[in-house]
């Protein structure tokens, strides 16, 4: 009994989070865990685990990582990026029926206001005879940002894995990025976010993006804190057509969660392109035309309409 | 009763009703649970318990956050407990094997994992179990780059190959694996093995062009996920070009292009220079006055 | 030794011709007196109590909406997602131009020998100091977290044209202060004579300000050399300013803001606008204070002139502005375009063209047109005219971004100020007028030292 005790004390796992978690015996580096690769500095403390083969073996804890979370980085590391990423998002506009799971999912995630959508799924035509399709919008993460160009204080900013972020705790509220924006990506904490008391007292984390804060700008941010930990972001495993592919451009890898796509022969094959390439922005999301598509344009209509009265 | 108080009493009844709506089925029918346990092993090492949580909600599988679960190794008995998990917001939970559960794991070649669920407020008592045999997944790949995975069951005390399992070979990827080539799953044959090619050609490795190879079994209903994997040298030499901290319009402050410095700091110094100069204009005129004053108090 | 010997030379009478040295009251004349009585700053009359006591409402009701504004947030502005910048801007813009007179009449009209504008410089500098506090005072009541000012200067980013105009709008206020401050050093050495009329705080402020002026030549050389250099220095600053105020706009992609024609067409539009200002000021200090003999109805011609000339200039930079986009009718533009000339914009545009620009130069072109009252009305449209105009540079354009305005509550897709906008903005107009009013009490509106002067001189 008292046996069992310890091994309870040492095994109470209780919610650990990624599916993918780095069983690390073989304590390599793992490039494709990211949650391992940051927090896979040997912590020194072993933990007694039994092996497939009915053996004991001892396995460092750092690899284990009983917590839900990885602690949230300081500002320093959040302003810099997760090292050796390039993160890349594709958006196949052929699958896309405006169910807007994915802005429910970001706006859940993000403890975003109602009408604050950090995604938006417009419906585009270009002209009049041309077909009308759903285009879903996140932050562009451009390599040239605009926005970040004419940030007074910093408090936007682009990092190395090439995520544009904002620091609530730096922003003073002058909303020239949002002028300066043009796919319109930003929105205002125009007044007191409506937000539980426990969220709001949170210590901000411009990875999180949590808590939003009045006076302040907020966007997407491709889950920063989720990529730290090797997750999709929210939309992209919340879409249950697989809209939203996203990945590392260093491994020339995008994956929506179900598939998983050599990026540039995604990008090649069905001719991907980004949005307003002309302004110069060099964005980080690209487009699938849609072409073949899975959903008439109409079927869409329904949702559009109580989502936006 | 006065017909004043009656449609009191009638109108509290009607107000009653219809906030306690909502609590009345709440309370009268928990929702029913469904609970997965799925079995993981990586590289043949270490087995790994997930399980998954969800309720139906108008229709829908939603994931069930917060739900506290018992896990057990063949039989819910308190000897053979494995541990306690809670699920977090994906209504996932994951746990490890015990050491304290080293004989009955070498008792059977069969096991089966219980999750149990005593039933709360809000749902019902549920449970959930796997049954999973012992089996080993290896990993060979070629000089002319055929990647060959071989599944083996144990069977008595001795590995033996296991046909028809299959089998996805991949490159480790974040967040997911790419396929080594357009076919998505690989069938072993009587010898356990199964082998495709790689044509994934000049995709990014590390520094050194090192990927890493995965064979993987996923959900088989008999030996649950296996993976193992294979450091290989054949990506694509990977250097990261950054324009992370250089100077350009968009950097940081302290990162601002030298021309526009140049430009600005110069501007500046001129024109401050300038009315620093003028104010120290007005301090020497004042002076003259002063000592005008100063003169004809003398006088 | 040195005071001496410029003593030596005051009682000698040795004196430059163009400085009068009040000090010894010897060459004095009667005919200064009368001027110096007749320009000598007034006490508040019945109708100056009740301008500033309406003024002063007017900023209190401001400052109430301010404080609402600081509790709950801009969500009281009627300022969403798509117009993020609503009237507080425009207004910005507004007073921005409206400072650039400042170096129009003073330093321009000075380089170029024009010699009847100097009555009117005094004028011109209190309405640009006004003008440049309340530009700065609006950017931070637009700000989100304004608690969070300060941040502008510890973590300022030289790439941001927002930290290029907080540069330069310090600038700017230093040499306006710098600007108005010299011409007055000979005014208060007049004013200081007045111990009894002017009242105990009053006097001990002029002391403050300008005891050690005692009208000596090397004073007067070291003034005149300081003018000078102002003058030459704030004719760049003031460019720059409304430039980079410009940039804010045309640094980003948006249909309307993106053109390289913005700097000139702003800059432009604010020597039209502070013309407008000046005339407007002419004529009520003039009436208010009876300045009929100084404030000539010649002034009044020759600012006419003046304003059809800058009027007839910013005319053609939105000729240019919008003549070209209109030919071309991009698709990211024409929407917006549309909206302007014959859209829901469409009476705005054309009541700021017209009114703003070609009604004023109609009736200035007549020589009837340029008697004081018609240049006052005149400048009175050239103002409002103004105004409007920088709402319609600010507010048409965000409507129409390149995505689609979707997702968003029905309220974000169009723009009227909030009653608090309104209130803030028009108290911020109202506190410009209370410090010109109050710089107007202060000290005299037309400078006296340089009146005198140029009596002197054209007695010559």
């Amino acid at each position: 009994m008292n046996q069992e005790n310890n091994s309870r004390r040492d095994f109470l796992l209780t919610g650990i989070a990624a599916a993918t978690l780095a069983v690390g015996c073989n304590s390599k580096k793992d490039a494709f865990e990211a949650g391992a690769e940051d927090g896979a500095v040997a912590s020194g403390k072993k933990i007694k685990l039994l092996s497939v083969d009915g053996e004991v073996i001892e396995v460092d804890e750092a690899f284990l990582k009983p917590v839900p979370h990885l602690p949230p980085v300081s500002n320093t590391e959040a302003r810099i990026g997760i090292p050796g990423k390039k993160f890349v998002m594709v958006i196949d506009l052929s699958r896309c029926k405006n169910l807007k799971h994915c802005q429910s999912a970001c706006n859940h995630a993000h403890d975003l206001n109602p009408g604050e959508n950090w995604i938006k799924v417009d419906p585009m035509q270009s002209a009049d005879h041309t077909a009308p399709y759903w285009e879903p919008t996140t932050c562009m993460h451009c390599d040239e940002p605009p926005c970040v160009k004419v940030c007074p204080v910093d408090a936007t900013f682009k990092r190395e894995d090439g995520i544009v972020l904002i620091d609530s705790d730096r922003c003073i509220g002058c909303r020239f990025c949002m002028a300066a924006c043009p796919y319109s990506a930003r929105v205002f904490n125009w007044g007191e976010p409506d937000i539980l008391a426990e969220v709001a007292n949170q210590l901000y984390s411009a990875e999180t993006s949590i808590p939003q804060k009045k006076g302040t700008v907020g966007k997407c941010d491709f889950c920063a804190d989720m990529t730290r930990e090797g997750m999709l972001p929210h939309c992209v495993s919340a879409c249950p057509n697989g809209v939203f592919a996203f990945g590392d451009m260093n491994e020339d890898t995008v994956t929506n969660g179900t598939e998983t796509f050599r990026f540039s022969d995604l990008i090649r094959d069905k001719a991907g392109y980004r949005l307003m390439e002309d302004l110069g922005t060099k964005p980080s999301v690209y487009y699938l035309p849609p072409v073949s598509r899975n959903f008439p344009f109409e079927s869409g209509l329904e949702n559009d309409k109580t989502q936006n009265s | 009763m006065k017909p004043q108080n009656k449609s009191i009493a009638t109108l509290l009844t009607i107000i009653f009703l219809l906030s306690g709506y909502k609590g009345f089925t709440q309370t009268a029918q928990k929702a029913d649970l469904s609970i997965a346990v799925n079995y993981f092993i990586s590289n043949n090492k270490v087995p790994r318990l997930m399980v998954k949580v969800k309720t139906k909600v108008n229709g829908r599988f939603q994931n069930v956050a917060g739900i506290s679960l018992k896990l057990f190794l063949d039989k819910d008995t308190a000897g053979k407990f494995i541990g306690k998990v809670v699920t977090n917001d994906d209504g996932e939970a994951t746990a490890y094997i015990p050491p304290s559960l080293k004989s009955q794991w070498g008792n059977s070649l069969k096991h089966i994992f219980v999750a149990t669920f005593d039933g709360n407020k809000k749902y019902e008592s549920a449970n959930g179990d796997v049954t999973v045999a012992k089996a080993k997944i290896l990993i060979d790949a070629g000089s002319d780059k055929t990647i060959t995975a071989s599944v083996f069951e144990m069977k008595d005390t001795s590995w033996v190959p296991v046909k028809g399992v299959d089998v996805v070979l991949a490159i480790r990827r974040m967040g997911a694996d790419l396929a080594i080539n357009d076919t998505p799953a690989f069938t072993t044959d009587s010898t356990g093995k199964a082998s495709g090619d790689f044509k994934r050609d000049g995709i990014p490795g590390d520094a050194k062009g090192n990927i890493i190879l995965v064979a993987k079994v996923l959900d088989n209903d008999q030996y649950g996920n296996l993976s193992v994997e294979k450091t290989v040298p054949w990506g694509a030499k990977f250097t990261m070009v950054n324009l992370f901290g250089k100077r350009t319009l968009f950097a940081t402050r302290d990162k601002a292009p030298l021309w526009l410095q140049l430009i600005a700091y110069s501007i500046m110094f001129i024109v401050w220079g300038i009315l620093v100069y003028l104010v120290f204009n007005v301090f020497k005129i004042k002076k003259i006055g002063e000592d005008i004053t100063a003169g004809i108090k003398k006088q | 030794m040195e005071n001496l010997i410029i003593n030596e030379k005051i009682t000698k009478g040795q004196l430059p011709k163009n400085s009068v040295s009040i000090a010894n009251h010897k060459i004095i004349s009667i005919a200064d007196e009368k001027i110096i009585s007749d320009l000598l700053p007034q006490k508040f009359g019945k109708a100056g109590k009740i301008w500033v006591g309406v003024l002063t409402a007017i900023c209190l009701v401001g400052l109430y909406a301010y404080y609402r504004q600081l509790r709950y947030g801009l969500i009281v502005t009627s300022m969403r997602d798509y117009v993020s910048w609503g009237i507080y801007i425009s207004n910005f813009v507004f007073f921005v131009a409206i400072s650039l007179v400042g170096s129009l009449i003073t330093a321009v009209f000075r380089l170029a020998g024009v010699k009847w504008g100097s009555p009117l410089t005094r004028i011109a500098e209190i309405i640009a100091v006004a003008a440049i506090i309340f530009a700065s005072l609006i950017i931070i009541v637009d700000m989100g977290s304004p608690e969070r000012f300060y941040y502008l200067f510890i973590y300022g980013r030289i790439q941001s044209p927002i930290i290029w105009d907080v540069i330069v709008i310090t600038t700017y206020f230093f040499i306006s202060i710098l600007l108005l401050y010299y011409p007055l050093l000979p005014d208060i050495q007049i004013l200081l004579r007045f111990k009894q009329s002017t009242g105990k705080r009053l006097y001990r402020f002029y002391s403050f300000i300008g005891s050690f002026w005692k009208g000596t030549p090397e004073q007067f050389r070291l003034s005149e050399k300081a003018i000078n250099i102002l003058c030459i220095t704030i004719i760049p600053v003031a460019f720059t300013i409304h430039t980079v105020t410009s940039w804010l706009f045309a640094t980003t992609y948006r249909p309307g803001w993106d053109s390289t024609n913005f700097g000139a067409y702003f800059i432009s539009g604010a020597f039209l606008v502070g013309a407008g200002a000046v005339v407007v000021a002419m004529y009520i200090f003039r009436k208010a204070q009876h300045l009929e003999k100084y404030i000539t109805e010649d002034h009044f011609e020759k600012m006419g002139r003046v304003l059809v000339l800058l009027a007839l200039l910013y005319l053609y930079f939105n000729m240019n502005e919008f003549l070209t986009p209109f030919f071309k009718m991009k698709e990211s533009e024409a929407e917006y375009l549309n909206g302007l000339f014959s859209g829901n914009f469409a009476p705005l545009f054309w009541f700021a063209i017209l009114i703003g620009m070609i009604v004023p130069t109609l009736i200035l072109l007549f020589k009837k047109g340029r008697k004081p009252l018609p240049v006052f009305i005149a400048g009175i449209m050239v103002v409002v005219g103004a105004w409007f105009k920088r709402y319609l540079i600010v507010t048409p354009t965000l409507l129409h971004p390149f995505l689609p305005m979707h997702d968003v509550p029905e309220s974000y897709r169009h723009y009227f100020p909030s009653w608090e906008e309104w209130a803030i903005t028009l108290g911020s107009l109202a506190g410009a007028m209370l410090i010109i009013t109050i710089l107007a009490r202060i000290f005299p509106i037309i400078p006296i030292q340089e009146t005198i002067t140029e009596q002197h001189e054209t007695t010559k």
